[in-house]
């Protein structure tokens, strides 16, 4: 699989914890703050709101076909499904990566 | 009648002398429109990654409004209707959700390859239903089982309907009247002006080791095409202005599987059955398309895919009669609008799946059940097998047909069903040709179905008997 598009370490990022000699192992300090919190929290925000639309009941199971399939199936049988989430489906920047972030997290 | 038509002889023109130089009488066929619904049992690209729990979640999908408003007309319009987990125990409502028969003879592949049972593969029943069944009926996010007056034994899994009753306290639900979506609405035919008949046949079965139909076939060849009788039965012949063939035109014995099972050395040289059998049937259907429009419909023995929808049978394997326009080969199911008679139908393999596990018999009384029902196969995908489609369920009758059949039935039946808005449908169980040398022929105008029986005498049981005796 091409990840041209981004890392999984784009959106969780890997702590390194600094060792202080072997036997003063404290517990492992709090991530530092990411100073570009503004932005991929956007990115987050638009994938809880996939996420949400995948687990909702009403459109019937979510595997097997890509959002997109769904929620068009869902328009076609009146569910009304948000518009919004369709926008968030057709930008391109968005839809590769958070396709294959729906894999990862049904897991 | 079309016997009425044939038997009207104007003096018996085969006792004359042949005319010398004129032709004689030339019958011009009675043309009709047609138009295929082609697209909606097409396969595209055919990917069968996904599971089968979508085309039930569609299914439920486009029938709740419908049941929904059969209820509210049915049990009033202030009923309440509500989901499996919104119930409160004691409360009259109505629940729209999809039947499930549990039922203990199911062949299950997983209790035939689970060690633990050690159990033989189970030989083929003809009825899998015994008193121990359940019936549960589930919506969406649950199911409830259900008891009261619900016929438990005629109900299929897989139909959808709505429900009206309480939840006792044991956690079941008893029913005190059930609803199906019922016939869709039905766009009214034209008024024709002359008989025009279609023939329906199914069930050819040719390549079989017994040859005993092909006389039959011969002759019903004969009679379309105008080529037996005098001038009054070839008048008649000229009213049938198309052929529908659905289903099983080869025999179940061209599907043997030896050649699989014997070594490599043994089978080499040999061909499968079915490409004999194909041959034969392109040879028949070149004498047929000839002089009428021919629509070819697959069956359960014939070479295309499995599961439901079958796609057309390729036109390679009919070189000689796919040079004429006038063969269509048709997916099974089949829709088309012919001269304004909506037909539709299958090749019986939804109806025989029906019948094997219900208590219902007869295949008519099944046609109509699965008309009411509004759906063509409810057994798919549990027991009949079908495409995994996600997005819509091509199955549900959408619009009423006038004409709705079903093939390979083992006699043949013809019913008008009346619909509560007017619809008027002619239910036809086309009878196997092999087994009954029976055809059918639906007048368009009159929507009316008469059986054409050819029969021919069989030499073998008087040879059988013989050698009886002998020994």
């Amino acid at each position: 699989m091409t990840t041209k598009r981004g890392l999984i370490t784009d959106s969780f990022k890997v702590v390194k914890k600094s060792r202080r000699g072997a036997k003063q192992r404290k517990s492992p300090t709090p991530p530092p703050s990411q100073p570009e919190d503004v932005a991929p929290s956007a990115r987050e925000e638009d994938l809880q709101q996939l996420k949400q639309f995948d687990l909702d009941w009403r459109f019937g199971p979510c595997t097997g076909i890509s959002r997109l399939q769904r929620w068009e199936r869902a328009k076609l049988h009146g569910l009304n499904p948000a518009e919004e989430i369709r926008e968030l489906l057709l930008q391109t920047q968005l839809s590769l990566w958070l396709s294959y972030t729906v894999s990862l997290s049904l897991l | 009648m079309f016997s009425d038509l044939s038997a009207q002889r104007e003096g018996s023109s085969l006792l004359c002398r042949p005319a010398s130089e004129d032709q004689g009488p030339v019958f011009e066929r009675t043309t009709i429109d047609y138009s295929p619904c082609t697209e909606r049992y097409r396969l595209g690209e055919r990917s069968f990654s996904r599971q089968y729990a979508h085309i039930y979640a569609a299914r439920l999908m486009e029938m709740r409004p419908l049941l929904s408003e059969r209820a509210k007309h049915k049990w009033g319009s202030d009923v309440l209707i509500k989901k499996l987990c919104d119930l409160e125990t004691g409360e009259q409502c109505c629940i729209v959700g999809t039947l499930f028969k549990r039922m203990d003879l199911q062949p299950s592949i997983l209790k035939e390859i689970s060690e633990e049972h050690n159990l033989l593969p189970q030989p083929a029943r003809t009825k899998y239903i015994t008193e121990a069944d359940e019936l549960i009926l589930e919506d969406e996010l649950q199911r409830i089982k259900l008891e009261g007056k619900i016929d438990r034994d005629k109900c299929v899994t897989g139909s959808v309907i709505v429900i009206y009753g309480a939840e006792k306290n044991d956690g079941k639900f008893t029913v005190e009247d059930f609803c199906m979506a019922d016939l869709p609405l039905q766009t009214p035919r034209p008024e024709l002006g002359s008989d025009k008949f279609v023939l329906l046949a199914s069930g050819l079965g040719l390549g079989s080791s017994k040859a005993d139909s092909m006389l039959g076939l011969q002759l019903l060849v004969d009679m379309v095409t105008g080529q037996l009788g005098d001038t009054g039965e070839q008048s008649g012949a000229a009213t049938i202005s198309r052929v529908l063939l659905a289903g099983n035109l080869l025999s179940q014995s061209t599907q043997d599987k030896d050649a699989s099972t014997k070594p490599k050395y043994l089978t080499k040289k040999t061909q499968a059955g079915s490409v004999e059998a194909m041959r034969l049937l392109d040879e028949l259907l070149l004498q047929l398309v000839a002089s009428v429009p021919v629509d070819v419909m697959p069956g359960e023995c014939d070479p295309t895919n499995y599961t439901l929808p079958q796609q057309p049978l390729h036109k390679c394997m009919f070189p000689l009669s796919s040079a004429y326009p006038t063969l269509q080969l048709v997916s099974n199911p089949y829709s088309a609008n012919i001269d304004g008679v909506r037909f539709l139908g299958t090749s019986g393999q939804n109806v025989c799946d029906i019948r094997r596990y219900s208590s219902m018999e007869s295949h008519l009384e099944i046609l109509e059940e699965t008309l009411r029902l509004r759906h063509l196969a409810p057994t798919a995908p549990d027991t009949l097998g079908c495409y995994p489609f996600y997005q819509r369920d091509p199955f549900i009758l959408e619009d009423c047909p006038h004409v709705y059949f079903s093939g390979n039935a083992p006699v043949f039946g013809s019913k008008l069903v009346k619909g509560s808005d007017g619809q008027e449908v002619l239910l036809v169980t086309v009878p196997d040709f092999s087994s009954t040398q029976t055809a059918c022929l639906v007048n368009l105008r009159t929507l009316q179905c008469e059986p054409v029986f050819f029969s021919a005498f069989s030499a073998d049981e008087d040879e059988e008997s013989e050698m009886n005796v002998s020994h």
